[in-house]
C-alpha cells in the first residue's frame, strides 16, 4: 500500500482545519489535497475533482496576470517553492469553476525533511480578505 | 518470529503493586527471527529484563529505536549485553536534522545523567539512521516510517517468511483527521500496519481522557480501535499503558476496548492489551491469528 508521507499528512490534517484557503503538492508536483476554503474559492471542492497532475493544475483556473496574460507555470509559487526549495510570493488572478475572476496574493513555501523535498504548500488570500488584514 | 514484551509502560517507569500484572517498565519489545537473530524494539527500561535473559551470546544484536523519548531509551545504560566486548549492537534510530542519532543519543548516555559515555562501552556499538527503503536484517525485511508523534518518531514493520510484525507505540494518528474516513493512504502508519500478523499500537488513553492531552503524541483507545479496524491486522495489543493507570483500571479498559471492538465486527481474540513478559508466536498470517503463549 502506498502511504503518503506523514509530512504530508500532517499538512493535510492542518489545512483542513483552516478557513485560509491552502493548496498542497507532493515532491513530484502533483497537487494531492486543497481545503474548503480553497474549493469555495475555486468553486469545486477537492473531492471532486481528485489529485491533478503537475502542468494540468497550473491551467485549470488561469492564474492571470495583471494585464489578464496566463501566468507560466514555472513562474508559479508553488512551482517554485517545490522545484527550487524556496518560498515563493505572487499576486494574480484566478478564475473559479464560474468562471468568476478573482485577485489573490498567494504565498508558497516548500517541505523539506531531513530525507529531502516532499512537497510545498500554497496559501492563498483573496485581496479583499488581505487590505488592512492581519498583523 | 516470536515476540515478547519486555516492557509496556508508557511515559514513566510505573512499578508497584497496583501495576505489577500489566508491567511498569517502559517500552521494550524483544524479537526473535526464523533463524534466530535477535531484534529489541525500543529501549525503555524494559531492556534490562532482555539483556538479563540473553546469554553471553549471541554476539551482534540490533535495537530499532522509534524515537529518544526516554522512556524509549533508558534502559541502554542498564542493557548488559552492552558491557561485553564480545557483543556486536547496532543501534537504529530517526533521522534528525539537529544532529547524528549517535550525538542525540549520547546526550543522555553521558554525565551527568549517565555514569558511562557512549565511548566508553565495551561492546562494538554503531549507530545508524534508519532508510526510508526497506531493508534486510537476517531473514526480516524491516520498513520504517515517520508517524505521528511529536519530534522525529519511526513506526517499524518487520516480515519475516510470511509472518509480520508492525509496531508503533506512540502514536497519534487522529490528531486532526477522521480515521474513519480518510483514504488510507492519508493515515499515519497505516502503510506499515496493514495486514500484519501482529499489530502493536499505541492506546495510552481513555477516551475520556484524551481532551485533555490532544496533541501529546498518543491515542485514546477509540482512536486505537479505529486505526487497528483500518490495519486489518490478525491480532492488535493496545501498548504504552497510562503510568497512571492501575491493573485495576487497565483491566476495565481492556474490557471496553474488546467490547466495542466485538461490537465493531472485530473477532473475539483480535485485540488486547499488552501485558508484560507476554510472548507471541507469530505464524504466517494466513495461517491463522498470532497465538499468546
Amino acid at each position: 500500500m502506498t502511504q503518503k508521507p506523514l509530512e504530508l499528512i500532517l499538512a493535510r490534517n492542518l489545512m483542513s482545519a483552516l478557513s485560509t484557503p491552502a493548496f498542497l503538492v507532493d515532491e513530484g508536483g502533483v497537487l494531492v489535497f486543497y481545503n474548503e476554503a480553497a474549493g469555495t474559492l475555486l468553486g469545486k471542492r477537492f473531492e471532486e475533482l481528485g489529485t491533478v497532475g503537475p502542468e494540468e493544475w497550473g491551467s485549470m483556473f488561469g492564474p492571470f496576470d495583471a494585464s489578464g496574460e496566463p501566468i507560466p507555470y514555472d513562474e508559479l509559487p508553488l512551482v517554485i517553492a517545490v522545484r527550487n526549495g524556496r518560498p515563493a510570493h505572487a499576486d494574480f488572478e484566478i478564475s473559479s469553476a464560474d468562471g468568476e475572476r478573482q485577485q489573490v496574493e498567494a504565498s508558497a513555501f516548500p517541505i523539506l525533511t531531513a530525507h529531502g523535498s516532499r512537497g510545498a504548500i500554497a496559501v492563498f488570500w483573496p485581496a479583499e480578505a488581505s487590505n488592512g488584514a492581519g498583523p | 518470529m516470536r515476540v515478547k514484551l519486555w516492557g509496556t509502560r508508557g511515559s514513566i517507569p510505573s512499578p508497584g503493586p497496583e501495576t505489577i500484572r500489566y508491567g511498569g517498565n517502559t517500552s521494550c519489545v524483544g524479537v526473535t527471527l526464523s533463524d534466530g537473530s535477535m531484534l529489541a524494539l525500543d529501549a525503555g527500561t524494559g531492556i534490562r529484563g532482555l539483556g538479563l535473559a540473553l546469554a553471553a551470546e549471541p554476539a551482534r544484536l540490533h535495537i530499532l529505536l522509534t524515537h529518544l523519548h526516554l522512556d524509549h531509551i533508558q534502559g541502554l545504560v542498564f542493557f548488559a549485553p552492552a558491557f561485553r566486548a564480545q557483543t556486536e549492537i547496532v543501534i537504529w534510530g530517526p533521522a534528525s536534522p539537529e544532529a547524528s542519532l549517535r550525538d542525540r543519543i549520547a546526550r543522555y548516555v553521558s554525565a551527568p545523567l549517565s555514569p558511562v559515555e557512549v565511548r566508553e562501552l565495551p561492546c562494538d556499538v554503531s549507530f545508524h539512521h534508519c532508510p526510508e527503503a526497506e531493508w534486510e536484517i537476517g531473514p526480516a525485511r524491516i520498513r520504517a516510517a515517520s508517524v505521528a508523534h511529536r519530534g522525529p518518531t519511526l513506526g517499524y514493520r518487520i516480515d519475516d517468511g510470511d509472518s509480520s510484525l508492525a509496531y508503533i507505540p506512540d502514536h497519534e494518528p487522529a490528531l486532526g483527521a477522521d480515521l474513519d474516513e480518510l483514504d488510507g493512504d492519508w493515515i499515519s502508519g497505516l502503510g506499515l500496519a496493514r495486514d500484519a500478523s501482529l499489530l502493536i499500537h499505541d492506546g495510552q488513553y481513555e477516551d475520556a481522557e484524551y481532551p485533555d492531552h490532544l496533541g501529546w503524541g498518543h491515542s485514546s483507545v477509540s482512536h486505537a480501535i479505529s486505526f487497528a479496524r483500518r490495519a486489518g491486522a490478525d491480532r492488535t495489543l493496545l501498548f504504552h499503558h497510562d503510568p497512571t493507570h492501575t491493573d485495576a483500571q487497565l483491566d476495565q479498559l481492556g474490557r471496553r476496548a474488546r467490547e466495542r471492538w466485538v461490537e465493531l465486527g472485530g473477532e473475539a481474540d483480535g485485540l488486547d492489551l499488552a501485558v508484560e513478559l507476554a510472548e507471541y508466536e507469530l505464524p504466517a498470517r494466513a495461517a491463522s491469528a498470532a497465538s499468546a503463549t
